[in-house]
């Protein structure tokens, strides 16, 4: 006997509601680097999915293995780079795709055409995500638009080829221009609509246009994957990619949305509630949670327990570098001596808003109660900062007769040593700040401590948002020679983070800091994505398809802000300090691109040869 | 009740020795060896143990089996340049000296493996480390050598000049105290020759103070790279160190 209540094709493609239903299953598996990524590995109780896992499967240690913390946005958890991947090869949700864009027209008589023409356009807007998925990080992959039948199709054509990079980011394009000329151009919340797939179709092609116009310096021309095309494309079609993620950006400035300025005139409020405002008008696409059947741990890791947190505690801080890329105020004077404050807090005041909508400070509030910041005492500190030599031992300064370090409650002549949420000397607790500071972004205010637990959290995570576009559509620009245009779309995004100069003068100078040639403007285009994205789990795919992974992270020490209260002169001062654990991060070469699945070779030998230097 | 305990234990010993089959396959008995030789001296290259691989690729597999698409395999390089691998089947191969410190060098084709087979290759290092001299003042070790690009044109970035410090006899990438005091000495370069050396063919780095501990022994020697592929180091020879 047949079971009832089995929804067939009829059912689930004869309705718009049938329709969603059927995508839902596409959309929740998404491949959206969100709070719930796992970057480094892909446990093996979990349907098989690969980084990207939904619901509360038990994976609070997520965040832990971040892509921020792998590429050394924050510190916390020791993330060692896996430059082969975690395996992503989502071709089961193509195939669930597929079968909806081939058996589709079959059901046409049952809609109106807008109606029709827009689910068909989400339904390339889908497929285009998963192959984005794969194309940031195998290059050239197998592309099937077919479904095939594993019992009667022959094994000569069930194991497609691997197509070349370039026709992979094309049959992206396709996907994603159709979707965006059919698409209607309003949705719910967590669904896409024309403007969302032109989002997509911003970041994927500015992805590709980097990796045309950049893999030639990494020297792997000889290789076999690159002489096939199936790893890098040829410079020459660097500036169609480019231009196509211009067009998309100009496409969306047409549509209802806008960067987020609800809570002006405080800048550094309104840039952190951005993050939290579920009705802003800036998110364009989001993915949600509601804290029963799904959620997520981000409250429960990004602050410190017991006092804002009653799960495990702050596992990641802001590193240094990254806090220095914005207007920061200068550690030390003229002579090189650390500049002395009055008071610890007094550091935020020559800060860009924006870093203090992204970072918590000593002084800041959560949650009722105020951030206790401070790693320790100096007897006397009377040389430069320089003499501390970045918090080493060794350096005379740091002898212990004068430099008091200590754990909670520790006090030198009646003043306490540490702040309450570090920086401890004993390393361990996670009541403990490792960076001097606490990622602010996407922490939830209105959640009371006893809330921030596992799995509890609500907060959606924005996968497209306006200033993102802003900043594609300026690099873009950037890169076709627009470079006045780039810098209208930077100095929007630095008019609202509140920076003190929001139009830097256009500088054509160039510097291979990084390897290649770049000019000075350009670079600070990337660096303003750094600002504006930051913890936002771009930085790793970024660094990627500019090809600098391997000369960013090259031996790269992840440097803490340490504050110290001045004992004879009733100050305080901030050293730069090497983390506590003497880290650094160092990504191979080979991280422009990740490893071929050897099962999926084993299963396919058509899909060789493997990417550079696996 | 006991006996039949044993009854079901003894038929679940069974089931699992019930599919023996002999493997006939006869087990690969063709040796592949040789030496890696640099150009520039005539003798092997300077490495360190396992730094970088031979691939080596069966075509015989691919003629008996036609649509195979065979792999390659890697084969370790040793420490003194010599690599010696005795369990191959014999078959036609092709192989090749990839991601070293040199520059790329052609697939040699149609190599037949039967028995014994010496296989030598032949490379052009991207670097030359030359005049290595380790100087010890007290526990303080310095490291000095002459860096040398016989090649200029289309070399890519110079990337770091580096001493290596070990505690055994194997001293370079792979085996070596990795530790940040003394990673930290390293000079990173990441210029172009040009720009870094000018227009001359060498030049001399100096590395250090390292702080060694009295007592111990150690061997220590220079590596340099360029930015290539895997950026795998040239190498001065080693040098051994007593601390008093």
């Amino acid at each position: 006997m047949k079971p009832k209540g089995i929804l067939g094709e009829p059912e689930l493609f004869g309705t718009a509601y049938g329709v969603q239903k059927y995508f839902v299953q596409s959309y929740m598996k998404l491949p959206i680097e969100d709070f719930i990524y796992y970057a480094i590995n892909s446990p093996s109780n979990n349907f098989g999915y690969k980084g990207y896992m939904p619901g509360n499967n038990n994976y609070w240690q997520a965040y832990k293995n971040s892509l921020a913390s792998m590429s050394g946005e924050i510190y916390g958890w020791n993330v060692d780079i896996k430059e082969e991947g975690v395996g992503y090869w989502p071709y089961d949700d193509i195939r669930i795709v597929n079968v909806f864009i081939n058996n589709f027209s079959n059901y046409k008589s049952k809609y109106d055409d807008a109606t029709y023409n827009s689910l068909m356009g989400e339904a390339r807007f889908l497929r285009a995500f998963f192959y984005q998925g794969m194309a940031k990080r195998y290059g050239g992959v197998p592309i099937v638009t077919e479904v095939q039948d594993p019992v009667t199709t022959p094994a000569e054509e069930l194991q497609v080829p691997r197509a070349t990079e370039y026709d992979t980011w094309k049959f992206i394009y396709e996907d994603l221009k159709f979707a965006m000329e059919n698409m209607k151009p309003t949705s719910v919340t967590g669904r896409a609509n024309k403007y969302v797939a032109a989002a997509l179709m911003s970041r994927s092609m500015l992805y590709a246009g980097r990796v045309a116009k950049y893999t030639q310096h990494l020297g792997f021309s000889a290789d076999a994957a690159v002489q096939g095309g199936f790893a890098g494309m040829d410079p020459s079609k660097a500036n169609e990619f480019f231009q196509y993620a211009y067009d998309a950006g100009l496409l969306i400035k047409t549509g209802p949305y806008a960067l987020y300025t609800k809570n002006y005139p405080d800048k550094a409020t309104n840039f952190a509630n951005l993050f939290l405002d579920k009705s802003s008008p800036e998110t364009m696409f989001s993915k949600g949670y509601d804290g029963l059947t799904f959620g997520h741990c981000y409250d429960a890791l990004m602050s410190p327990n017991p006092d804002f947190s009653s799960f495990v505690g702050a596992e990641g801080g802001p590193v240094l570098q990254h806090m220095q890329l914005y207007d920061f105020p200068a550690l030390t004077d003229e002579q090189g001596k650390p500049v002395r404050f009055a008071k610890r807090s007094d550091i935020k005041n020559e800060m860009e808003p924006r870093l203090l909508g992204t970072c918590y400070f000593d002084g800041d509030e959560l949650r009722g109660k105020t951030f206790d910041i401070q790693k320790g005492i100096y007897v006397k500190y009377t040389g430069t900062a320089a003499d501390a030599q970045n918090g080493s031992n060794a350096a005379p300064i740091n002898a212990t007769a004068n430099r008091k370090l200590g754990n909670k409650g520790d006090k030198y002549n009646g003043v306490l040593i540490t702040g309450n949420h570090g920086l401890h000397a004993n390393k361990g607790g996670e009541n403990n700040a490792f960076m001097g500071a606490f990622i602010r972004k996407y922490v939830d205010v209105n959640r009371p401590a006893a809330l921030a637990n596992v799995n509890k959290s609500t907060t959606s995570w924005i996968a497209f948002r306006l200033g993102e576009i802003y900043l594609n559509t300026a690099e873009a620009a950037y890169e076709l020679g627009k470079r006045t245009e780039a810098f209208d779309y930077v100095e929007a995004i630095r008019e609202r983070a509140g920076c003190k100069v929001t139009r830097p003068a256009i500088d054509q100078a160039t510097s291979s800091t990084y390897g290649y040639p770049v000019e000075a403007s350009l670079q600070f285009i990337r660096d303003e994505r750094g600002r504006e994205l930051y913890g936002e789990n771009h930085y790793w795919w970024d660094l990627k398809t500019w090809r600098t992974t391997d000369q960013v992270l090259n031996n790269r020490y992840l440097r803490a802000l340490a504050c110290y209260y001045v004992f004879d002169e009733g100050k305080y001062i901030y050293l730069d300090e090497i983390n506590r654990d003497n880290r650094t991060k160092t990504a191979a070469k080979r991280s422009a691109y990740e490893k071929i699945p050897q099962g999926e070779i084993n299963k396919n030998p058509k899909l060789l040869p493997q990417n550079p230097l696996y | 009740m006991k006996n039949i305990l044993y009854l079901l234990i003894m038929a679940l010993l069974l089931s699992f020795t019930a599919c023996q089959e002999i493997d006939n396959w006869e087990e690969p008995s063709a040796r592949i060896y040789g030496n890696v030789i640099d150009k520039y001296t005539g003798s092997n290259l300077l490495m360190d143990q396992n730094d970088w691989q031979i691939r080596i690729i069966d075509r015989t597999w691919e003629e008996k089996n036609p649509g195979a698409v065979s792999q390659f395999q890697s084969l370790a390089v040793m420490k003194d340049g010599v690599y010696n691998n005795t369990k191959l089947f014999s078959g036609t191969y092709d192989m090749l000296p990839y991601d070293g410190p040199f520059w790329p060098v052609d697939t040699v084709k149609g190599v037949i493996l039967d028995k014994e087979t010496q296989q030598d290759f032949t490379v052009t290092p991207y670097l030359q480390l030359t005049n290595f001299k380790a100087t010890l003042n007290g526990t303080n070790l310095t490291l000095e050598c002459n860096v040398k690009a016989p090649i200029i044109t289309g070399l890519p970035n110079l990337y770091e000049v580096k001493g290596f410090l070990s505690l055994t006899t194997f001293c370079g990438n792979s085996n070596y105290i990795n530790i940040n005091e003394y990673n930290n000495l390293r000079k990173n370069i990441n210029k172009t020759w040009a720009a870094e050396v000018g227009t001359a063919d060498n030049k001399n780095y100096s590395l250090g103070p390292f702080p060694v501990k009295s007592g111990y022994t150690y061997y220590v020697r220079i590596g340099a790279n360029v930015n290539a592929l895997s950026r795998r180091y040239n190498y001065t020879e080693i040098v051994k160190v007593v601390v008093p």
